[in-house]
């Protein structure tokens, strides 16, 4: 049997849940006799062609239109998208800037802030649009899995992909959940 | 009692049980031992069935019922979890996360919080509605509470508190639909509010939004699982509020009120704005070490030893020179039993000195050496007792910065049973639910009392039924109540209330008599005994207890009062202080305590968990202690019948020695016998002190 393929990406996020993966230490060596790791930033992609996988995870809101492109993509490309992290399930820390207007968000950054001298928002065609307010995955894609934590529990994580490899969809029992 | 009230023979989840007729559907699966997710229901406050997280099936009904506010009925067939219920719980959760911001990583709330508990337990590990991202506004007016309606749910509980637990009533709900926030009276910020910061509200409210802003981040308070509870009393103020404390690695977390679920406890559960709150504030820096002063002024580190030694050799030197008297004691009201009675042997037995008294104390004890005899002693009654008067008489009261929970008991009782009150001179609890209340300028309130002791007397003699108090009509003066109406400038409405006040009085059977410190501290005997004679007017409470409450000044002012009392010396001709040793406490009432400490003294030490500023110019040797909550130890209450253990909650600074070992190390070194080297044996000989003068049998 072929192995199951992975793909993993960071939307607006802070790395926090691939650290996480990380985490799970020696653990990873069993995962990672059992799946495939395909693009994700642990292998260093730089670009987001996803091949078709089985199982997508995607750490983050969806804050930009980069950010939404991707994740429609993987959405295309896999069987079953997971969202990891309070940011994926919830929109997360990234929502505090819900309470701005956009302009407000790119002014406070990038003119406002105490070390900015001469700050200019930047513009091009080639930088991605804000989006009006940071979602959560579920409100751009359909999502199948849901591993909510901030950062979210490695062990969690090998939960969930333990319970995909068995052929049953995740769903964490209530002691692995967390929000903080 | 005859009993026949049938029990209701019911089902719950298919176990069959008997309760009682009265029970909600909630109460009865609590007593068998089914557990009903609830959110807005609280076992101490009643229910407004609001949420509907606590909804079962009933019957087999197509409609959920909320179990809270559901009675049981005979022959119910109730399940209390299925999938169509849980899906239900979860979708409410749902909403509520959704309609503001709950967004946990950035609470401080986080981890101790109910609205989170139950997304774990229902398993909502994601939201199917959208956020609605709403602004809410915040209010961080106040040093102690915070509210950020952004976290509430509207579960109103704490509406609920502020009026059950704590009678206050400053809560309720504002607008309408989505745009309902919890208002603080008509719309005030928290800080401008009649709110008195019990904490009640914050105590029971089960989300972020009520949050108490002493180490709540969560970078100080780690997670539940690393916490600890410790049970005790809170010793600040006599009330002995039963309290419920939370540490983490030696750190206190906070401080909550043991909120019965019944009306076992007269205080409900309350705590006041010092026990929750000013215990938590940073009171200062702590002492760490021994300091000895330079010749230049200057402070040193010195070791246990010699600064003990300093202490003893000085102050020999002030008694060889200038006799015990010259040598003071002054101990903080706070300090427990066993470290009263410690100080008191070592000061008497060491310097055969006659000052002793406590940081606080104003002289309350005054109204003790008055009566009908003189000199007689009398036993207060329990403040307890207010729970079952039918008329207070509230004595130039301000509570607040005293014991708070006394003005909130007198409020509920007024608000809940019409009990009927009245106010002389400066009050803070009876506005505006009080029957009478005559302000008058401070110090008049004795005066307006003899004119009360006259008038009642007279209305009583022509009453055949009054009590045997041939006494004190004999020994009250008649009052011109004329004169004394004009010397106040009363004008009508005053008049009119002084003549309800008696007759109210009068027609009480189970009056009581809050007095101020202030007041029973004036040097006022005949005043002092007109106020102790209208509370003999009535029968002794229990037939042994005055129905008088004294508001005093220190925690265990009452056991200070006991067990330094024999060398209370106010009559006498004070020697001028040449040397002293002062035992300080933290003390959230008073921050410096208002110390009459002469500068020029030879020699002061003083033993103090914290830097003692305002000691440190007139002072020469500095020895730590650790704080109360650092130390086991017993206190006594308002009234002094009731002695309670306080138990240590956080571990001391190693290098620094408990306050009774440092005073038993000062006595061995000035070659005082004391009958205790032990903690244990200290305790014994403090309870046997203490039970002594509680059971009346006086040294
Ligand atoms: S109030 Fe509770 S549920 Fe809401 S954000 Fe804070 S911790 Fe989370
Ligand atoms: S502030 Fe707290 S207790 Fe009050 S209604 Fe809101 S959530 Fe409930
Ligand atoms: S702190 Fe006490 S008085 Fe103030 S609003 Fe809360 S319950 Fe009411
Ligand atoms: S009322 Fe007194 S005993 Fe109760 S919490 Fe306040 S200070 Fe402590
Ligand atoms: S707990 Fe019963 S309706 Fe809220």
């Amino acid at each position: 049997m072929k192995k199951p393929k992975l793909a993993t990406v960071w939307c607006e996020a802070c790395a926090g849940c691939h650290m996480s993966f990380l985490d799970l230490d020696e653990a990873l060596v069993d995962i990672l006799a059992q799946v495939e790791l395909t693009v994700s930033p642990l292998t260093d992609f730089k670009d987001y062609a996803f091949p078709q996988v089985d199982v997508g995870i995607v750490e983050g809101g969806v804050g930009n239109e980069e950010n939404r492109e991707v994740i429609e993509h993987l959405r295309q490309q896999c069987r079953f998208l997971i969202a990891w992290g309070d940011c994926a399930v919830f929109g997360g820390i990234h929502t505090l800037r819900n309470w701005l207007s956009k302009d407000e968000v790119l002014r406070c950054g990038y003119v406002e802030t105490a070390s900015t001298v001469n700050g200019i928002i930047p513009a091009h065609e080639d930088i991605p649009q804000l989006l009006d307010k940071v979602l959560p995955v579920n409100a751009v894609v359909a999502v199948d899995g849901y591993i909510p934590g901030c950062p979210p529990a490695p062990e969690a994580l090998a939960y969930c992909l333990k319970e995909l490899l068995a052929g049953r969809l995740p769903v964490l029992p209530a002691d692995m959940i967390h929000f903080d | 009692m005859k009993n026949d009230i049938q029990p209701v023979k019911m089902t719950i989840d298919g176990q069959e049980v008997l309760v009682k007729p009265e029970l909600t559907i909630l109460q009865a699966a609590q007593q068998n031992g089914i557990r009903i997710p609830t959110l807005c229901h609280h076992a101490a406050l009643s229910d407004r069935g609001g949420c509907r997280m606590c909804v079962v099936e009933v019957d087999g009904a197509p409609r959920l019922a909320a179990s809270c506010v559901t009675p049981v009925r005979d022959g119910m067939q109730v399940v209390t979890v299925n999938e169509r219920i849980t899906e239900t719980r979860r979708t409410i959760l749902e909403f509520l996360f959704a309609e503001r911001n709950h967004n946990c990583m950035f609470c401080p709330q986080s981890g101790d919080c109910e609205l989170q508990d139950l997304a774990y337990e229902l398993q909502m590990d994601h939201l199917t509605v959208p956020q609605s991202f709403h602004e809410f506004p915040v209010d961080i007016t106040s040093d102690t509470i915070g509210l950020d309606h952004n976290r509430c749910i509207l579960c109103g509980r704490c509406v609920r508190a502020c009026e059950e637990i704590s009678g206050c009533y400053v809560l309720n709900f504002q607008n309408r639909g989505p745009g309902t926030l919890i208002g603080f009276d008509l719309n005030e910020i928290r800080e401008e509010s009649a709110c008195t910061s019990c904490g009640a509200c914050l105590q029971v409210c089960p989300t972020g939004a009520l949050y108490n802003r002493y180490r709540t981040h969560y970078s100080v308070k780690g997670h539940p699982k690393d916490w600890q509870t410790i049970q005790t009393v809170c010793p600040l103020c006599g009330l002995l509020c039963p309290t419920v404390s939370t540490i983490r690695d030696n750190h206190l977390l906070k401080i909550e009120g043991a909120i019965p679920a019944g009306d076992e406890q007269p205080e409900g559960g309350q705590l006041c704005r010092q026990g929750r709150f000013d215990v938590l504030k940073n009171s200062g820096r702590r002492l760490l070490h021994p300091m000895v002063k330079k010749a230049d002024g200057s402070w040193a580190e010195a070791s246990w030893e010699s600064a003990l030694d300093i202490t003893i050799d000085r102050l020999n030197a002030v008694r060889d020179a200038h006799g015990g008297n010259a040598v003071v004691g002054l101990a903080s009201g706070l300090s427990s039993n066993e470290e009263l009675v410690c100080f008191r042997d070592l000061m008497v037995k060491g310097w055969e000195t006659g000052q002793i008294a406590t940081l606080e104390n104003s002289g309350f004890q005054n109204i003790y050496r008055i009566g009908p005899d003189k000199g007689q002693t009398f036993k207060e009654v329990s403040w307890k007792k207010i729970a079952e008067a039918d008329f207070i008489l509230a004595v130039g009261a301000v509570t607040h910065d005293s014991q708070p929970v006394v003005g909130s008991l007198i409020r509920k009782r007024i608000i809940r049973d019409n009990m009927r009150s009245a106010g002389i001179g400066p009050n803070d609890f009876l506005y505006p639910y009080g029957t009478h209340h005559i302000p008058l300028k401070n110090g008049d309130e004795l005066l307006l009392i003899k004119t009360i002791l006259s008038e009642a007397i007279k209305v009583m003699k022509k009453t055949a039924s009054a009590p045997d108090v041939g006494k004190i009509f004999e020994q009250t003066e008649p009052v011109k109540a004329q004169d004394i109406v004009k010397k106040l400038h009363l004008d009508g409405k005053a008049q009119a209330a002084l003549d309800e006040i008696i007759r109210d009085y009068v027609d009480s059977t189970n009056p009581l008599i809050i007095v101020a410190e202030d007041i029973a501290a004036q040097k006022n005997p005949s005043g002092l005994r007109a106020l102790v004679n209208l509370a003999l007017l009535k029968e002794l409470y229990g037939n042994e207890s005055l129905r008088l409450i004294v508001l005093k000044p220190g925690g265990n002012s009452m056991g200070a009062y006991k067990l330094l009392h024999p060398f209370d010396q106010e009559e006498q001709a004070e020697t001028v202080p040449k040397g002293g040793l002062v035992l300080l406490e933290q003390n959230p009432f008073q921050d410096t305590p208002s110390l009459k400490i002469p500068g020029n003294l030879d020699f002061l030490a003083v033993i103090s968990p914290y830097w003692p500023d305002s000691l440190v110019d007139c002072a020469h040797v500095l020895i730590p202690k650790p704080l109360w909550m650092e130390t086991d130890g017993t206190c006594t209450g308002l009234d002094g019948s009731e002695i309670a253990f306080r138990q240590k909650m956080l571990d001391a600074p190693a290098e620094i020695n408990p306050s009774w070992q440092t005073l038993v190390d000062l006595a061995a070194r000035a070659n005082v016998h004391l009958d205790y080297g032990s903690w244990d044996e200290l305790r014994q000989k403090a309870e046997q002190e203490v039970q002594k003068e509680v059971s009346g049998e006086k040294t």
